[in-house]
């Protein structure tokens, strides 16, 4: 078997494995919302499908699966069955430059786990971030429905607003590890610390640009349900609908899985040298403690009002991201 | 020439430039900070620090003829003189705004004002294609917001879209060539360019193609014909003080980018010279002949100012020593002569009395010393001795005439000869024709009297006392031949 | 004539692809359409960017004129849903000036390209080339001053968009 082959044949093991893994993820993620939440609110849950009730998101699933597929008059049909798979596609590959453990030794050949390690893997991240507001963009004009096409708007203004924050508070990290790498990133912290220690301003101002991103409580105007009914997806039912939730969820597990690589040293922990399988069970963990904070956030705080959401993240997030930028390089240029 | 590394003294070499940017800060500090009715401050801390600016510079920017800064810029005399002229317009151009409506108050107006500035000193500074690209698209976004600045205004409204139109699409074919003259060169350098260039490897076919398309850039830059459609629109249009500035600062700077791109960058003269000499004399006439039928004042003098381009290109096309001191010598003449006239202008459309040039009726007797002003700049603009305008004309005209082109210097002078008729058409109505009933005098501000004292006697000194100014064009000319 | 390589097959289908979405942007009637084949071609760019090896070029490619500058026209074109449908005609009575012209440059600049010897390069940067890149704009000896005047010219046109765009106190 030549080389080539080999590595053609892992990175599409890698890649399905990834698929599933997300998969998963976002289905026991929704799970994992709803019982949350009833935990805050003092109620049950879900505790009817399975034992504690375990197979609700395959019965969810089903259910999704089912409905009628609808497609409303005077919407502009191409666009309007794009518009979905424009929104899962870039949450799928964003995670493709993260590292989720380190090399590990696996039938005689030395396996990366995570598929690719691009040395613009920030850039790349950024720039695929920057390609999924199409999806929603998209699914808010061409559903031909005022509460879509507004939420479809806010969705924009918002995404476009945080992103500048975004990109701005990643340059922390690459500036202390002088590398674009995510693995570069994750061995730099290996030699110092975890970044979040460095970088607290940074830190914050990537979870909550973050947030904004994925639309996410307490900055989830695009689909505020009392003004905008369901905003972009309002129209959308079935498996398109589901494809937006989906994108939705995969979208937080990959903002807390890159804020988990940036700031909390990614696969990191004790002993993880000497068992390199334990790495993805560190990445695990501090991945779900971000998300578990996530949820948190939206069960405890209010939703802002519009025009409070586009000033802080132009007055607010931005300011502070930019001086964290010039702090941080002249701190770096200071002390060597 | 060869490449300078870079050494602390280069930053006293683009001391102008970094002070102008601090200044276009301070302005813009003091907009917030300023009570709305000491505003008027803004405009006269803008004129006080461009004056300021150009005493530094000449106290400590002397060039001494290198290239710095990586090759990106060429700290020459042609470059001095052209910067200072940039920022004095700049200045002037402030002190005329601080009392007219929709402008005068404004902060980022002066702001962009000196951001223009700097864009148009780097286009005098360029001796690198990416340089001068970015220079020339500076002024030019400034230009554009500035010719639509007062955005209520329908006709400012369409006057900036209009420019940006132009601008955006010529720019665009001016990169086009800038990028033929990088792919054949394959170098940024304009003084590289031309050693490649006389190593003769490359093909007359591609020389010609990438110096059309940059004249179109140019060619839009300073207005000249056939790239000249936008001018009196735009010039009709945009807040006088505004037109006053474009069509003075900004066509000045084009020239700059003339001179380096087509005397320092592609050399091989013998292919583009006959295209640029058509282009003068059809720009002279043209201009001429269309001044002649206007009834607005902003539109006769946008097309005076095209047939001013032709002149300066006339000097230009002499590619000599002789020539480009000539242009750079009537240059200078007509920025300052320009402003005042618009400075005049400014004053008149304040006091009511419109753009139509039947509103100058009997001037000379309701506001004696604006009708002289007046005098001074059209008898200037229209060559007569013993104003400025009188020797700009001889100099280009002797260029023209040393350079064997006795024809192009005959049709310029033919060329003046209409000119002169118009502006003293306008003249006879400021002078003879009677004021209307009641018509008051004008007022003019102290900030306008001032600045048109500078400008009346800068014409008078120009012009008695020619020669040290074209000595010293002359010795800027020689430094880069 | 030599071989045709497989990159040079990759680059002509994205170049062709490129031109026809180029054309589309300027025919299409729908505006949020035209906007959308402009997201094509800015990524059939990308793409050749990426045939070029300047990955960095790419991402940038992406993130600046698909991620910001198209999407900022797609937003526009969303907030003016009434002109959406461009029902006048394409084009007036001087088409055909417009298409011999057009013709014509096409021609010229064709065998013009086809007639230059192209230079060889100076050779590649070796290393780490983002790296090369960001030093060369903070390099007093390359291109600090072009860096600077670019970030200058964006001050103003980010005043100058402000000032334009804002609806303003009739403060006089």
């Amino acid at each position: 078997m030549s080389p080539v082959i080999g590595i053609v044949i892992e990175a599409i093991i890698k890649s399905a494995l990834m698929v599933f893994v997300l998969a998963t993820a976002f289905a026991y993620l929704t799970l994992a919302e709803r019982k949350i939440a009833a935990f805050v609110q003092v109620r049950k849950g879900p505790n009817r499908v399975g034992p504690w009730g375990l197979m609700q998101p395959a019965a969810d699933g089903i259910k999704l699966l089912f409905k009628e597929e609808m497609v409303p008059a005077g919407a502009d049909k191409v666009l309007f069955f794009l518009a979905p798979i424009l929104t899962m596609i870039p949450a799928m590959v964003i995670m493709a430059v993260v590292p989720i453990g380190p090399d590990v030794e696996l039938f005689g050949r030395s396996i990366r786990l995570g598929i690719s390690d691009l040395n613009v893997g920030m850039l790349y991240i950024l720039s695929v971030a920057s390609v999924a507001v199409y999806g929603i963009v998209l699914a808010g004009w061409s559903s031909a429905n005022k509460y879509s096409l507004l939420g479809g708007l806010r969705a924009s203004a918002q995404m476009i607003s945080y992103e500048i924050a975004l990109g701005l508070s990643i340059i922390g990290p690459i500036i202390l590890a002088g590398t674009m790498s995510l693995q570069g990133i994750i061995t730099a912290q290996q030699q110092s610390t975890w970044y979040v220690l460095w970088q607290p301003v940074g830190a914050l101002v990537f979870f909550l640009a973050g947030l904004a991103e994925v639309n996410r409580a307490p900055f989830d105007m695009p689909e505020a349900e009392q003004e905008l009914t369901a905003g972009y997806f309002t129209e959308y039912s079935g498996m398109k609908f589901s494809l937006f939730f989906m994108g939705e969820y995969i979208k937080m597990v990959a903002v807390c899985a890159i804020a988990t690589t940036l700031f909390l040293g990614g696969y990191l922990g004790p002993y993880v040298e000497q068992l390199p399988w334990l790495g993805i069970l560190y990445f695990t963990i501090k991945t779900t403690a971000l998300l578990f904070l996530m949820i948190w956030i939206r069960l405890t705080l209010p939703r802002l009002r519009y025009d409070q959401l586009m000033a802080f993240g132009w007055k607010v997030l931005l300011p502070l991201a930019l001086a964290n930028v010039v702090v941080t390089a002249t701190a770096t240029v200071l002390l060597g | 020439m060869s490449i300078a590394n870079f050494h602390p003294n280069d930053l006293l070499a683009i001391l102008p430039e970094l002070a102008l940017v601090v200044l276009a800060g301070v302005i813009m500090t003091m907009d917030i900070v300023l009570a709305e009715n000491r505003k008027r401050l803004l405009g006269l801390t803008t004129a006080v620090g461009s004056f300021v600016i150009i005493a530094a510079a000449v106290i400590f920017s002397q060039p001494n003829g290198e290239l710095i800064w990586g090759g990106m810029i060429s700290n020459d005399m042609v470059a001095f003189i052209f910067r200072l002229v940039f920022i004095f317009a700049g200045g002037i151009t402030a002190l005329l705004s601080v009392d007219v409506k929709g402008v005068a108050h404004k902060g980022d107006y002066y702001a962009i004002i000196l951001g223009a500035v700097v864009g148009m000193c780097f286009m005098a500074l360029a001796a690198d294609i990416i340089m001068l690209y970015l220079a020339v698209e500076t002024t030019g976004i400034a230009g554009y917001v500035l010719a639509g600045y007062v955005h209520r205004s329908s006709r400012s409204a369409e006057a900036g879209l209009k420019y940006f139109l132009f601008g955006a699409a010529t720019s665009a074919v001016m990169l086009y060539g800038l990028s033929l003259v990088y792919g054949f060169t394959g170098e940024t350098n304009l003084t590289a360019i031309a050693s490649v260039l006389a190593s003769g490897k490359v093909g007359i076919s591609v020389i010609l193609a990438s110096a059309i398309l940059i004249l179109v850039g140019v060619g839009f830059k300073i207005a000249i014909v056939p790239f000249h459609f936008w001018a009196p629109d735009v010039y009709e249009g945009a807040p006088t003080p505004v037109t006053g500035f474009i069509s003075t600062a900004a066509k000045t700077a084009g020239f700059a980018v003339l001179i380096r791109v087509f005397i320092t960058g592609l050399t091989a003269s013998e292919y583009w010279l006959p295209i640029l000499v058509a282009l003068a004399a059809l720009t002279m006439t043209i201009g001429n002949l269309l001044a002649l039928a206007q009834k607005n004042i902003k539109r006769l003098l946008a097309y005076s100012s095209i047939a001013h381009a032709g002149y300066a290109l006339v000097a230009f096309v002499a590619l000599s020593e002789l020539g480009v001191a000539a242009t750079v010598f009537y240059l200078m003449v007509y920025v300052i002569t320009n402003l005042a006239a618009f400075g005049v202008v400014i004053l008149v459309s304040r006091s009511g009395a419109g753009e139509e040039i039947a509103g100058y009726a009997g001037m000379s007797r309701r506001s004696p010393y604006l009708a002289l002003a007046m005098l001074v700049a059209f008898l200037s603009l229209a060559g007569m001795p013993p104003l400025a305008g009188f020797f700009g004309k001889f100099y280009v005209f002797a260029a023209a005439m040393k350079a064997g082109l006795v024809w192009l210097a005959l049709v310029g002078v033919l060329n003046a000869i209409i000119g002169l008729y118009y502006y003293l058409v306008v003249l006879k109505v400021v002078y003879v024709s009677p004021p209307q009933e009641g018509a008051l005098a004008i007022e003019v501000p102290r900030a306008y009297s001032f600045a048109l004292v500078i400008l009346s006697v800068g014409i008078v000194l120009l012009g008695t006392a020619a020669s040290p100014w074209f000595e010293w064009a002359l010795s800027a000319a020689q430094g880069i031949f | 004539m030599e071989a045709v390589s497989a990159a040079q097959i990759i680059f002509i289908v994205v170049a062709l692809l490129t031109v026809a979405t180029t054309f589309l942007v300027v025919t299409v009637r729908n505006l949020i359409h035209a906007a959308l084949w402009l997201v094509a071609t800015l990524f059939g760019i990308a793409v050749i960017f990426v045939l070029l090896d300047a990955g960095f070029m790419a991402t940038v490619q992406i993130v600046l004129y698909i991620g910001a500058i198209a999407i900022l026209i797609v937003f526009a074109v969303m907030l003016t849903r009434r002109v959406m449908q461009d029902v006048g005609p394409q084009s007036n009575e001087n088409w055909w000036l417009g298409t011999i012209v057009a013709a014509v440059f096409f021609a010229a600049i064709s065998t013009l390209l086809w007639s230059i010897r192209w230079p060889a390069l100076p050779g590649a940067v070796v290393g780490d080339t983002v790296l090369a890149l960001g030093r060369s704009l903070v390099d007093p000896n390359q291109y600090v001053i072009p860096f600077e005047v670019a970030s200058v010219m964006l001050i103003i046109a980010l005043i100058g968009s402000i000032t334009l765009a804002l609806p303003g106190k009739q403060s006089e």
